[in-house]
């Protein structure tokens, strides 16, 4: 068995390539007068974010790397480390963050981890690294599990895991229109991914892909942007802080104040935490299904368009 | 990449890019030009509410807006805005105008630039709210 395997830290290596990219997006929006938006305290909130969430890799990736080795020594299989091998990881580990991205969408345990990265308003490469600090504590480790006992070796996974965010840099701007159209049918790309951000009710609760935009395809749930309907990033209750603490903390302290609640079955406290966001015991709040229905009864000639189909 | 490198690396590009955007005057320059703004902005949190009046601060950062069953707050943040109802709100008096601290720990203050006369209306109707 190949136990000792090394690969780089592709997204440490890469953040001198994200700080001379997020300077020529600046410098391109500034000239053109187009293309995006940047404000102070959100790009620095963002970029806090992404630098807490590098501390606390190395704090808490103990975990997830415990877990696959585990595995990784349960498995009687090895498929080594060939390049097809690691291309076909790179591919399997995207249908992987797939199921694990729309897991993040409706799954509220999840969402808790996940929200922070849609907390901007805006959507620049500073979005980009908006990254969750609290990744570990949803348990999505597992997901990975049947990639590492088919015989993936852990650190090829997550090497691919690596190149897999590193594609997804580039794909949070509005200074790119639209790709080819042969890219925009394969590939996930800064069309597909705004429309991923939207808070308009259209746009909720689609295009989770990670690389490939056929995950959501296949599965039902890609939706193009419009020309006609530009899309509203953020959250459909957007945050009035930018203290990065209580960004990367709110929705579990949300779901402990719900779950904590008076007068509540047990069923109704565990489903505060994994039902999806939105959810509340007396169908008061308003969660995707809801406002996509009431978008439809204020504008019934929507029906059957993408996003309400 | 080594941690000694990696972390400068991070807190001055951090540190570069926030300077940048400053002296690029992109640090909070969203201002609410009109109550049809302010009433717009209230629209975009909460679509199916029907916003009746909006009454702009002084420094046209926030709004008091009514609605036909509610009041809330519409304030600037950053180059955008938020919303949030001021009910269960806890409201003082400062200096400067009045002071909203929110029990929502994703929203938890506002500062609200008043002067006279447009203070005392809005003391007026936060306590009516």
């Amino acid at each position: 068995m190949t136990d000792q395997l090394s690969y780089p830290d592709v997204t440490n290596l890469a953040v001198p390539f994200f700080i001379a990219a997020i300077l020529i997006e600046l410098l391109w929006i500034s000239i053109k007068g187009r293309g995006g938006r940047y404000e102070t305290k959100d790009a620095v909130t963002s970029l806090v974010m992404g630098a807490g969430s590098v501390v606390s890799g190395i704090l808490l990736g103990f975990i997830a790397w415990g877990f696959f080795m585990v595995l990784w020594k349960a498995t009687p299989l090895d498929l080594g480390s060939s390049w097809w091998i690691i291309a076909l990881c790179f591919v399997l580990d995207d249908l992987r963050y797939y199921w694990v991205h729309r897991f993040g969408h409706r799954i509220r345990w999840v969402w808790a981890a996940h929200v922070n990265h849609h907390s901007s308003q805006h959507y620049n490469l500073t979005t980009a690294l908006r990254q969750t600090w609290t990744g570990t504590f949803t348990f999505m480790m597992i997901v990975r599990a049947p990639l590492i006992l088919l015989g993936f070796h852990p650190a090829i996974v997550l090497f691919c895991g690596g190149l897999n965010l590193i594609y997804q840099f580039w794909i949070h701007t509005e200074a790119i229109g639209k790709m080819p159209r042969w890219f925009e049918a394969i590939m996930n790309t800064p069309s597909h991914h705004r429309v991923h951000h939207g808070r308009n009710p259209r746009y909720l609760d689609c295009n989770y892909a990670g690389v490939f935009i056929i995950w959501d395809k296949m599965f039902g749930t890609f939706v193009p942007e419009l020309d006609r309907e530009r899309v509203d990033y953020g959250l459909v209750h957007n945050l009035g802080t930018f203290n990065p603490l209580r960004v990367a903390f709110h929705e579990w302290l949300a779901i402990f104040k719900d779950m904590a609640r008076p007068g509540l079955t047990l069923r109704e406290r565990l489903l505060y935490a994994v039902a999806p966001p939105g959810w509340s015991h007396d169908g008061k709040r308003v969660n995707a299904e809801k406002m996509k229905a009431a978008h439809l009864k204020q504008h019934p000639e929507d029906k059957g368009t993408p996003g309400f189909s | 990449m080594p941690l000694h490198i990696l972390g400068p690396m991070v807190v001055i590009g951090i540190i570069g890019i926030a300077v940048l955007l400053h002296l690029m005057g992109r640090t909070a320059p969203r201002t609410l030009t009109n109550e049809t703004d302010a009433l717009a902005a209230w629209k975009r949190a909460f679509p199916n509410s029907v916003p009746v009046s909006a009454l702009l601060s002084n420094d046209r950062k926030a709004a008091l807006v009514t609605t036909h069953n509610n009041t809330g707050l519409v304030w600037c943040f950053g180059d955008d805005t938020v919303a949030r109802g001021i009910k269960r709100a806890a409201v003082r008096e400062t200096s400067k105008g009045l002071s909203f601290d929110m029990p929502d720990f994703a929203a938890p203050h506002v500062d609200v630039v008043l002067r006279e006369p447009n203070l005392s209306t809005w003391k007026t109707l936060v306590n009516d709210a």
